[in-house]
């Protein structure tokens, strides 16, 4: 009943069953200190059954008193103490294996995620990729701790149980022996039809969830066609069939639990009976009948709590399908550039007839060729998926070049070492990130060093010290996810002081599409001014009047630059760029 | 516990499904133990029979350890199928319940729980509302009844055994869950708010993962997060281990029953106030009563969250609708003008006007503009026109009555509305369609597609019409939903169109066709165009530049273009 989650093919579900098998090795010691206390555990379980037999025989039979049994009923106190002791020690020893490959898992999968970069990462969900960091690594847990140690378990304890109850009766012996393989049998039997079934419902499971949590999404969408209220029926009707298809299918997925309680059962029965019988007809002593009867429902039971570790194995493998995909993204090479920025001479940027394709065939950028330098303001302006971000996202370095070179002083970035490449760029993306934590710890996100008073003349350059100074615990108010709730204008001027704060000679950003109110528009502007001082400036631009102020405007569209030059220049031209400025105007089109 | 009582009452028109599976729960347990109990005694028995001790009628208890055996494996089958059947039952009434209670609020009272991401959470909550009967609900009653009708027959041999059994039930089942419960409090809440930091570095990781690198940052980021990952261990560790001792104490609560009840039966065996097989069968007896326990600590944890997602869920149910819906209603408008004079509108007490002394009028069939930053009051006034929201002072009047004497529905009948939060829904093309206009045929549906610029291109696709939109319409484009949402507002024919930008995230040349299509559509409607983009202001007769609530300029479209700056700022091109 738990929230549905896709069913996979089997052979998928066994490759991702040998993942999950693969990291045992490294978690050996504590699971075998697991299954081996365990392993005890069951023995004394034995020993239990034999000394509680001795006391009921010597007394129901024999007529015996307290006095001849106490030494048998210390010795259960002993037992049941080891027993107890064991349960800890098995408990904690299997949290130390999960724990153990929880974190070692959890590093790897960031470590991946990190080197897979920001090019792949903005394709991705965020919020998917960080339930997996998290919620997807939590949920190994109980594949470790409990469903590993059980399953060994399972096949230890029965079999140690047989050993007993064979010298003790062989008949008894026997029908263990032989119900036993067929509760698994059955299971596999019932289980391989039902899961068939079980997954077409889980299927319809999510269906219906996905249907219920649709129209709770659109409604006010329903209610604007005043369709609203013939919805509740809709809801209703979908899950009365819901419930009666999954009910059809229940009634042959339950099976499986009735042929395990039928055998468990019926067992247990034929054990008393027959032991009942041999024992009135003076075939066998009742020591030995009693001690295999208490023994019978022990036997059966670790074949019944599988069933409910499978579900731990379900989840797990519900997680690792997640993990294992992204762990099988490829990591694009890395070159490692060892030559260094001339800090002497003015930082120019050069695009040498560069191309780029996500995919072959389907160019997103195809020869762009320009320069610009320090003190030099480009716009980017054309319509949406004219590969203006793409552009932006070579020269940050986040994928190189398919065709062509990027050259910074003459240097290819492929060969320039990329700390010294990183500490000439600042970037403002379109929707700056706060990370969570302090006003102060998100503005100094390059220098961590900075001190109080270069973060605040950063600040101040970005126009926000004002607003900062204002929040309810000034630099050190918390933002970001669960923190104080800041809006789009301050977000901008808080990633504006990061830019500043880092001082780099090319800033490359990308200007935000959601309006703003004139005055805090007029801010960022000046501010922005501030900081395209003396520094070389790519920016994505959206709104003509910040266009007009650049040096050099690039008219992008499909893929190409089709126009550049300054903003009259363009307008002389009567080019794509004139036309767009007319509309601007309100004039005819 | 008000919650509690409120819960079950929802459960009540299934009463029968619900006794009927804990009654059946109750006849499994029963049954399991009665077949162990008679085993012992019925093998002692027929021990001492078979010594020459006593005589003994054994097809009684042979044929009875056999019915039981039967009894517990249907009985378990037929009681899964029956919990299962009322669990769903449930589900349907649950969710039909809460649909119900949840329409007349949509969307002014929902807005305020948005920053708790309103539809993970609820979604969250009614999965446990779903579980609470299984979980909860059948075991504790279940384990109830059981204990006290296997304990009453107890009493009947010795009522010091029977004690014994109780205290060591109360132990296992309600002492030692509650007493790990509690202990684990600490690091429970030390692990959610571990996670919680955890959850907050890896979303920021990914999303800000361009900064990172750029800031070189990625470092020290992915240092935070193996710190936290290392921390969560720690409290992690700690319910594990109180899990293990509560688990290692449960398991000598029960063997210590056992033991105790033994000691205590055998001088009564002594005494000859028990015979010697009833000794063994008191020894399986309690033994197999601990299974009447064994769902209870996860039904105590469960009950916890159970009650605060029922709480969660009844405190959104309860809240008040936004708008009063008037009694009687005026006759309806002749003519579809729009006025609007002093309006003051806010959407809590003590809160900034979101729009404030607003007087506009628009005309019959006149087309109006409006421009305005992000958060300016704009949407707002869609709201209220809308009847989604309640205006506190001013009045709006349409065709010279005011809005308060019509109900929402009725003034929605009115209006058609394309904006960027129209919803598509997971079904096809055509019923997303017909949502506007139920008896629209084959042809009006072809003709509105054609309208709205959309045609050739739901054509093109495999099902056409009957094509199947994803997950909040993932595999159509921006541009393919918005259409969409503009052949629905073509099919509703509305005498009312408010256009919240429209073209917002179009490519110019859909937003060329969208406009084109928008340009057909207004021409004979009473039309409010909110928008940011230079092409669509040509299709308005006039324009309002609207800035923190209030209107800051105001006349023919030209005019404003030519004179006022603020407006340029705002316009965008791509």
């Amino acid at each position: 009943m738990a929230t549905p989650s896709a069913p996979m093919p089997r052979s998928t579900g066994k490759a991702l069953n040998a993942w999950l098998a693969s990291h045992v090795k490294q978690v050996r010691a504590p699971l075998s200190i697991a299954v081996a206390a365990g392993a005890v555990n069951g023995l004394l379980l034995v020993l239990q059954a034999w000394l509680l037999a001795m006391v009921i025989s010597a007394v129901a039979i024999h007529g015996r008193g307290l006095g001849d049994v106490w030494h048998w009923l210390i010795g259960l106190i002993g037992v049941f103490l080891g027993r107890s002791l064991l349960v800890a020690v098995i408990d904690a020893a299997a949290f130390e294996a999960a724990a153990r490959v929880k974190l070692d898992l959890r590093r790897r999968l960031y470590a991946h995620i990190q080197a897979l970069g920001p090019a792949w990462t903005k394709t991705q969900r965020s919020g998917e990729i960080a339930n997996t960091v998290v919620d997807g690594i939590e949920a190994m847990d109980n594949y470790y701790a409990a469903y590993l140690p059980q399953t060994a378990l399972a096949v230890f304890i029965p079999l140690a149980i047989l050993a007993f109850v064979f010298p003790a009766d062989w008949v008894s012996g026997l029908i263990m022996l032989i119900t036993a393989p067929l509760i698994p049998f059955f299971m596999i039997l019932i289980g391989k039809g039902a899961e068939r079934l079980n997954q077409r419902q889980w299927r319809k499971l999510a269906r219906m969830s996905a249907h219920f949590f649709d129209v709770i999404e659109g409604l006010t969408t329903l209610k604007l066609f005043n369709a609203s209220r013939y919805e509740a029926q809709i809801v209703a009707e979908i899950s009365d069939e819901y419930r009666r298809s999954t009910m059809a299918v229940l009634r042959v997925a339950f099976l499986s639990s009735l042929v395990l309680e039928f055998l468990a059962t019926v067992s247990v029965a034929m054990v008393a009976i027959f032991i009942g019988f041999r024992l009135y007809y003076g075939d066998m002593h009742f020591l030995p009948g009693f001690f295999v009867l208490l023994l019978a429902p022990e036997f059966y039971l670790p074949l019944r709590t599988m069933g409910t570790q499978y579900h731990a194995r379900m989840e797990a493998i519900g997680a690792a399908e997640q993990i294992v995909k992204i762990l099988n993204a490829p990591v694009a090479e890395k070159h490692a550039g060892t030559t260094r920025l001339p800090m002497d001479t003015p930082l120019e940027i050069r695009f040498d007839h560069v191309g780029f394709a996500y995919e072959n065939g389907r160019p997103v950028l195809e020869d762009i060729d320009f320069s610009f330098q320090q003190g030099e303001r480009i716009a980017l302006v054309g319509p949406s998926g004219a590969g203006k971000s793409t552009l932006t996202h070579l020269l940050l370095g986040f994928m190189k070049p398919g065709h062509g070179r990027i050259l910074a002083c003459g240097i290819d970035l492929r060969d320039v070492d990329e700390a010294s490449w990183l500490n000439e760029i600042a970037w403002l993306p379109q929707r700056p990130t706060l990370f969570h934590g302090s006003v102060l710890d998100n503005i100094r996100l390059s220098r961590p060093q900075a001190d109080l008073d270069a973060v605040r003349e950063a600040a101040r350059l970005a126009n926000a010290d004002d607003f900062i100074q204002r929040l309810p615990h000034g630099y050190d108010t918390l933002v970001g996810d669960r923190g104080q709730g800041l809006s789009g204008g301050e977000i901008q001027r808080i990633a504006l002081a990061r830019a500043f704060l880092k001082n780099a000679r090319l800033v490359v950003l990308d200007e935000a599409t959601a309006s703003l109110d004139p005055e805090t528009e007029a801010l960022i502007t000046e501010s922005i001014e501030r900081l395209a001082q003396d520094r070389a400036m790519l920016a994505v631009a959206h709104r003509l009047d910040t266009v007009r102020r650049a040096n050099r405007i690039l008219v992008m569209e499909a893929g190409h630059i089709v126009e550049q030059g300054s903003h009259e220049e363009l307008l002389t031209a009567g080019g794509v760029y004139a036309r767009m400025n007319a509309l601007y105007r309100g004039e005819a089109a | 516990m008000k919650d509690l009582i409120r819960l079950l009452g929802l459960f009540r028109p299934y009463s029968n499904w619900i006794l009927g599976g804990i009654g059946l729960s109750i006849i499994v347990m029963l049954s399991n133990i009665g077949l162990l109990a008679m085993s012992g005694w019925f093998i002692t028995a027929m021990a001492l029979s078979g010594l020459g001790n006593q005589m003994i009628n054994y097809f009684t208890p042979a044929a009875s350890i056999r019915g039981l055996a039967i009894l517990r494996f249907t009985g378990r089958y037929i009681e899964r199928l029956v919990t299962h059947e009322a669990t769903f039952r449930l589900l349907s009434q649950l969710r039909v319940w809460f649909y119900e209670h949840l329409e007349p609020l949509a969307p002014a009272r929902l807005q305020y729980y948005r920053g708790g991401d309103l539809l993970s959470r609820i979604r969250a909550d009614i999965d446990t509302l779903d579980n609470f009967y299984l979980r909860v609900l059948a075991p504790t009653i279940a384990a109830a009844v059981s204990i006290a009708l296997a304990l009453g027959f107890m009493a009947f041999f010795s009522w010091q055994v029977a004690l014994i059994n109780l205290g060591g039930l109360v132990l296992a089942g309600i002492a030692l869950p509650l007493l790990a419960q509690r202990l684990g409090r600490i690091p429970g809440a030390q692990a959610v708010a571990i996670r919680a930091d955890l959850r907050s570095a890896a979303t920021d990781a990914v999303r800000g993962m361009g900064e990172l690198y750029i800031y070189q940052a990625s470092a020290r980021q992915a240092e935070k997060i193996r710190r936290l990952s290392e921390n969560l261990i720690v409290p992690q560790r700690r319910q594990a281990h109180i899990n293990g001792l509560s688990a290692s104490l449960t398991s000598l609560a029960t063997q210590f029953s056992v033991w105790l009840a033994v000691l205590v039966a055998i001088p009564l065996v002594l005494r000859h106030q028990l015979s010697g097989p009833d000794l063994a069968m008191i020894a399986l007896f309690v033994l197999a009563s601990f299974e009447t326990v064994s769902a209870l600590p996860v039904a105590f944890q469960t009950l916890g969250e159970t009650l605060a997602a029922a709480r969660r869920i009844f405190e959104i149910i309860d809240t008040p609708p936004a708008v009063t819906e008037p009694l009687e209603e005026a006759p309806p408008p002749e003519h579809f003008d729009i006025g609007i004079s002093k309006l003051h509108m806010r959407y809590r007490d003590n809160e900034q006007w979101a729009l404030e002394d607003v007087n506009l009028t628009i005309p019959e069939k006149q087309r109006l503009g409006i421009v305005g930053a992000t958060g300016s009051g704009k949407t707002s006034l869609v709201n209220v026109l809308l009847r989604f929201w309640d205006y506190q002072e001013g009045e709006i009047h349409i065709g010279g009555h005011s809005l308060r004497d019509y109900r929402g529905e009725t003034v929605r009948r009115w209006c058609a509305v394309v904006s960027q939060q129209t919803h598509l829904f997971n079904t096809s093309i055509r019923q997303n369609l017909l949502l506007a206009n139920p008896d629209a045929n084959e042809e009006d549906l072809l003709d509105a597609l054609r309208k709205a610029h959309i045609f050739d291109e739901i054509m093109a696709m495999p099902a056409g019409l009957d094509t199947f939109v994803g997950e909040t319409g993932a595999r159509l484009s921006g541009g393919q939903a918005r259409r969409i949402a503009i052949a629905r507002a073509f099919l509703k024919n509305a005498p009312i169109l408010l256009l919240d930008e429209p073209t917002e995230g179009l490519d110019p040349a859909s937003e060329h066709a969208v406009l084109q299509a928008l340009e057909t559509l207004t021409r004979e409607r009473t039309s409010i165009l909110i928008t940011h983009r230079p092409q669509a202001l040509r299709y308005v007769d006039e324009l309002v530049l609207i800035s923190k609530g209030r209107i800051k300029d105001h006349g023919k479209t030209e005019d404003i273009l030519r004179r006022n700056q603020d407006v340029l700022k705002l316009v965008r091109i791509e």
